[in-house]
């Protein structure tokens, strides 16, 4: 034992000063000026008088869809990656043999670890209406007149999907292989069908992946700025974009701390509505008995 | 500390199968390939093709002739001789290498120490920490950016601090948040899996702390700092959002050079870069799990280290 024993957390005394300097501080410098106003055209900011206006205006109908919009596509391009990643995970981690799995590892990552920005403008391409895919379905005669997706909604839902479904897959894949082909021919052999095997074996005991992925995908997408700028134009508004023009174009610091503050607080709170649901659906799968693995 | 056991214990039974399916052909290797087993390699080789077909485009699109990016014009490697007379794109990858390298290193130094220190010295403060640095990972990159702006200024021009108005160095404080959260986890992770006996062997031989933090924690947690080292290299190489906010005019990194030519109209040869760049991170990458591989880490595990946590 050595004999000056140091505090416990010494070692992590760097990072804690830098990421309360540069993390809690600035975030902390944020929430106190959503409390204040614009005082005239030049100024951004000022806090001698503090009130909850600042919300309200960023709550009232002018922003308010643009929030209702993030929401919608917050949610559906979640529950879309889960839908779309699930079946590839799976096939992953139970249908694939071992060797090849670390290949298919790195292709599902290639794409993750492509600069976010380039890979959008990619979709930019392919979506064009004088791009290839619309030049392509216009030949085939599945489309009329050329495509007209890009710059709305359903483009920036494409683009999010695209970019945030490794963070569904890979979790989903780790939460797969822990189950293991033992459990999975365990149940066959009491007399499980395929589906029930599922079901009751490998959906419970891989929900914590699954809601992992749910959260890697959600709360980035939340707050997605680059997807909808890129593709999104004036019909695709997400709410990163309408706190950015805040600090950037309107030079209104308060206003843009509101919309800050409340983008947060509707990510927390729709995250934990998200648990309550999925803790509410998998009740009855995991009524009878319970399955742990680890230690019992 | 029952937790860290279950994770402990499952991971040993993870390296256990893997090192036994390995041994005998697995179970699942069954002559017979029924209709379901088809529709989810038809379905995974289609996602696939969806998660490539950008990166594709973009590869051959970095050919392009012609004037704009969006419009093909004809294949030739014209885009990729612009570079070299574009003294703005070649000063913003370099602004990018510079600033993702020591951003890299601060966040992983500082980092580390962090890991070491939540898998050696637990205690309440773990938990608090936990907090924060799962805070600093949902909090949404436009609030940071947003937050460090008014911040990184007030520091600058209010208070006279000089550094916090050179362009590197608010680009690596904006890097850093990120970066030091996910070098805290993977050495973590790293450290809590192995037993503390060799730390304790170096102190009863009379080492004192410091050594033994060199010579055995340090080697031992090695893989996965130098894995979150290269992480936070490529992340920082990636950063745009916080990026765009605090950059000064004239160190621009690459990725807001390109966010602003998207606004003002794109050219092939930001596909060209973008198609060199895609070779250096991969290559990157591809060092890391080389590192990891050959510190044992088997496929699953080598994907749960680079998705972060």
């Amino acid at each position: 034992m050595p004999k000056l024993r140091l505090p416990k957390a010494t070692l992590a005394l760097p990072a804690w000063v830098w990421l309360l300097a540069f993390f809690a501080a600035p975030v902390g410098l944020i929430i106190w000026y959503s409390f204040g106003y614009k005082p005239s055209i030049f100024g951004t900011h000022a806090n001698d008088i503090l009130s909850l206006d600042r919300y309200a205006e960023a709550l009232s109908p002018t922003f308010f869809s643009t929030f209702s919009n993030t929401l919608w596509v917050g949610v559906v391009g979640t529950v879309a990656c889960l839908i779309i990643g699930m079946p590839v995970a799976y096939w992953m981690a139970v249908k694939v043999p071992v060797a090849k799995r670390g290949l298919l590892i790195a292709a599902i990552m290639i794409p993750f670890w492509t600069n976010f920005l380039v890979r959008t403008i990619g979709w930019q391409i392919i979506l064009a209406p004088q791009g290839w895919l619309s030049q392509g379905l216009q030949a085939t005669g599945l489309l009329d007149g050329p495509l007209e997706i890009l710059y709305s909604r359903s483009a920036v839902l494409i683009g999010v999907i695209y970019n945030y479904l490794p963070l569904m897959i890979l979790p989903l894949f780790v939460a797969f292989d822990r189950v293991g082909e033992p459990l999975r021919e365990a149940s066959k052999d009491l007399g499980a069908g395929r589906l029930h095997t599922f079901l009751r074996v490998t959906i419970p005991l891989a929900r914590p992946g699954i809601i992992a992925g749910l959260l890697l995908v959600y709360i980035p997408l939340m707050g997605d700025y680059i997807t909808a700028t890129v593709l999104g134009g004036a019909k695709g508004n997400m709410a990163g974009q309408l706190v950015a023009a805040q600090f950037q174009s309107a030079q209104n610091w308060a206003l843009g701390s509101a919309m800050a503050v409340i983008l947060i607080l509707t990510i927390l709170l729709s995250a934990a509505v998200l648990g309550l649901v999925i803790w509410l659906a998998t009740l009855p799968f995991r009524s009878h008995y319970r399955l742990r693995l680890g230690v019992e | 500390m029952s937790n860290t056991a279950t994770k402990r214990i499952a991971l040993t039974r993870t390296a256990e199968r893997a090192s036994s399916t390995s041994g005998r052909p697995p179970i699942a290797a069954k002559p017979r390939r029924s209709v379901s087993d088809r529709l989810f390699m038809i379905w995974g080789i289609l996602v696939l093709l969806f998660l490539f077909a950008p990166i594709i485009v973009i590869l051959v699109y970095s050919f392009n002739t012609g004037r704009l990016l969006i419009a093909f014009d004809g294949f030739g490697i014209e885009p990729f001789l612009t570079i070299l007379n574009k003294p703005a794109i070649q000063n913003a990858v370099w602004v990018s290498i510079r600033s993702g390298v020591f951003s890299a290193l601060f966040a992983t130094a500082i980092g580390t120490l962090a890991g070491v220190a939540m898998a050696r010295r637990p205690g309440k403060w773990v938990g608090w920490f936990l907090a924060l640095l799962v805070l600093v990972t949902v909090t949404p990159e436009i609030v940071d950016a947003v937050s460090l702006l008014p911040w990184v200024v007030f520091l600058g021009q209010d208070l006279g601090l000089g550094i916090f108005n050179d362009g590197i160095f608010r680009l690596v404080v904006g890097n850093s948040l990120f970066s030091i959260a996910v070098v805290s986890y993977i050495v973590r992770a790293r450290l809590v899996g192995i037993s503390e006996s060799l730390e304790e062997a170096s102190a009863d031989l009379y080492a004192p702390p410091l050594r033994t933090f060199w010579r055995i924690t340090l080697p031992l947690a090695m893989p996965a700092v130098l894995a979150g080292g290269l992480l936070s290299f490529t992340l920082s190489l990636d950063n745009t959002i916080v990026s765009s906010f605090v950059s000064v005019s004239g160190t621009t990194p690459w990725p807001v050079y390109v966010l602003s030519a998207v606004r003002s109209g794109l050219r092939p040869e930001i596909a060209s870069v973008s198609t060199l760049m895609l070779i250096v991170t991969l290559l990157a990458l591809a060092l890391v799990a080389w590192v990891l591989k050959r510190s044992g880490d088997s496929a699953t595990e080598i994907a749960r280290t680079m998705a972060g946590g």
